[in-house]
């Protein structure tokens, strides 16, 4: 007999002496169904999934401007390595005339700005700039900007130097 | 590692807000070190960043400055290293079955999801420090039991949310989300998709997905009898009719003296019992025989249907009725004398 009926009182059971209830009712289920985990997460933003501009970000308000009386550039936050007393002027004005590329305000203005090559490891901060660098940018008196392969570059102040006239 | 250097192309003189009365900028941020690096500019055409990208990746972000009013416009931003995140979904039931991941309507179950890879900085593009996860929802019906993933999630997900911490995030579901006129007749399936986000012109990219089957909770009834009937000789014609028993069950009789008391033990019905192990729900129409034996006395008695699950014990249906067998004579005894008289 093929049936799947079970003519005999022991029959094995998988729940070990689990007590007898009565089946769930609809409405506890529908009360349940209320409680969704997914509704914990951060929702989801429907139709904007690529939005570039999040948080309200600026390049602008993310650098530091530098302003000769005419024209502005932008550096990253942390590139003007030297900046002597005389120059404070020149840094963080409000951006009016005419905006130039880095390149271009620099051209225009290596009478007060230098650069300082600087690597990966020491824009890092995992290398410290040698101290001896220091002491020739305060003779030369310049606002000092950091750059890699001439473009400016944030620079993290290594822990372990005290030489760096950091902004 | 600092192996990669990205390849940029600059399409600025064609984009929007770049041109004459502009100035372009592209900043290159490096995501673990937060080294920010302000690349040389030229109007059109591409050039290879001058700075490694290590391996929490670099963020590459085209900006152009409107002269006249100092104002700042952020064109397109790229984020580039071996940044996308990686996922691993499983869902975890209260039934043992190693074929997939099963249960049904009313029981709770854990969707696991490790997250790795996701970056944590500022100004993150949105593919770069979150996932989105999507719970699709698919009802079977008479005609169609089972789905390809595909067909499962070609809707609109009944809910989404991002995951924006690497780990493991654990969602406990008390039921099941599936919709019914009738929720302890849902069945269905429910898909959970993991996508990385929209980028660099690539659409949403499903990376990790897992499902589980509910299916409807059994129901039972005991026909041919009443609440409250009174037995005399005979007993009459009973079935069992069960529907929607679980996939991996035992379902019987249970009789025992007395009313109605949930949790009292009593016997199993000789032929009631039907086991079940197989992948979907069953129903069936089971005809109870041989019944007398097992109510020889008189009395109240109780039947019940039990179904066993992995989830534990119910019962399906009851019902008491009285059994009263005894014959009873009303009559006066006359000797034949004083019937003479």
């Amino acid at each position: 007999m093929k049936s799947p009926l079970m003519f005999c009182l022991l029959a094995t059971s998988f729940v070990a002496a689990q007590p007898l209830t009565d089946r769930a009712s609809a409405e506890s289920i529908l009360r349940q169904q209320e409680k969704n985990p997914v509704s914990t997460l951060m929702p989801a933003v429907k139709g904007d999934p690529g939005s570039i501009r999040a948080g309200g970000q600026s390049i602008i308000k993310d650098s530091i401007v530098l302003h000769d009386g005419t024209n502005w550039t932008i550096v990253p936050k942390g590139a003007v390595i030297h900046l002597p007393e005389k120059l404070t002027s020149n840094v963080n004005a409000k951006p009016v005339g005419n905006l130039l590329t880095w390149a271009a305000f620099l051209s225009q203005n290596q009478s007060w700005i230098t650069t300082n090559e600087v690597s990966f490891d020491q824009a890092a901060g995992n290398q410290p700039l040698p101290a001896q660098k220091a002491e020739a940018w305060g003779k030369i008196n310049k606002l000092v900007v950091a750059v890699h392969q001439g473009g400016p570059i944030s620079v993290r102040v290594a822990e372990e130097t005290t030489d760096l006239t950091q902004r | 590692m600092k192996t990669s250097l990205a390849i940029l192309a600059l399409g600025c003189a064609s984009l929007h807000g770049a041109g004459e009365g502009y100035v372009n900028f592209i900043r290159q941020n490096q995501q673990r070190t937060n080294v920010i690096w302000d690349m040389p500019v030229v109007p059109v055409g591409q050039s290879p960043s001058a700075l490694s990208v290590e391996s929490g990746g670099a963020l590459f972000q085209l900006w152009t400055i409107e002269q006249a009013k100092a104002k700042d416009f952020l064109l397109d931003q790229k984020l580039v290293g071996a940044y996308l995140p990686k996922a691993d979904v499983k869902v975890v039931t209260l039934d043992p079955y190693s074929l997939i991941p099963r249960t049904r309507v009313d029981q709770p179950f854990t969707v696991n999801i490790n997250v790795s890879g996701l970056l944590i900085g500022m100004n993150l593009p949105m593919s770069a420090d979150r996932v989105l996860l999507e719970h699709h929802l698919a009802n079977y019906s008479r005609e169609k039991i089972g789905f390809s993933l595909q067909e499962a999630i070609s809707g609109t997900p009944a809910s989404s949310g991002y995951i924006r911490a690497n780990g493991t995030t654990v969602l406990k579901f008390p039921v099941t989300s599936l919709r019914h006129s009738d929720p302890t007749k849902a069945s269905g399936e429910e898909h959970f998709v993991i996508h990385t986000l929209a980028e660099n012109g690539i659409t949403q990219t499903q990376i990790a997905s897992a499902m589980v089957q509910c299916w409807p909770m059994a129901s039972g009834e005991i026909k041919g009898i009443q609440a409250g009937d009174e037995l005399r000789f005979q007993m009459p014609k009973l079935e069992l009719i069960l529907d929607d028993l679980y996939p991996r069950s035992d379902t019987y009789v249970q009789v025992y003296k007395g009313d109605a008391a949930l949790g009292k033990e009593g016997f199993r019905l000789e032929g009631s019992h039907l086991v079940l192990d197989q992948d979907r729900t069953d129903s069936r129409v089971i005809p109870l025989t041989g019944l007398d034996k097992a109510f020889e006395e008189d009395g109240t008695y109780t039947m019940e249907i039990v179904h066993e699950t992995p989830f534990g014990v119910e019962r399906l249906s009851h019902v008491s009725f009285q059994v009263r067998r005894t014959l009873q004579v009303r009559a006066m005894q006359v000797d034949m004398e004083s019937a003479a008289n």
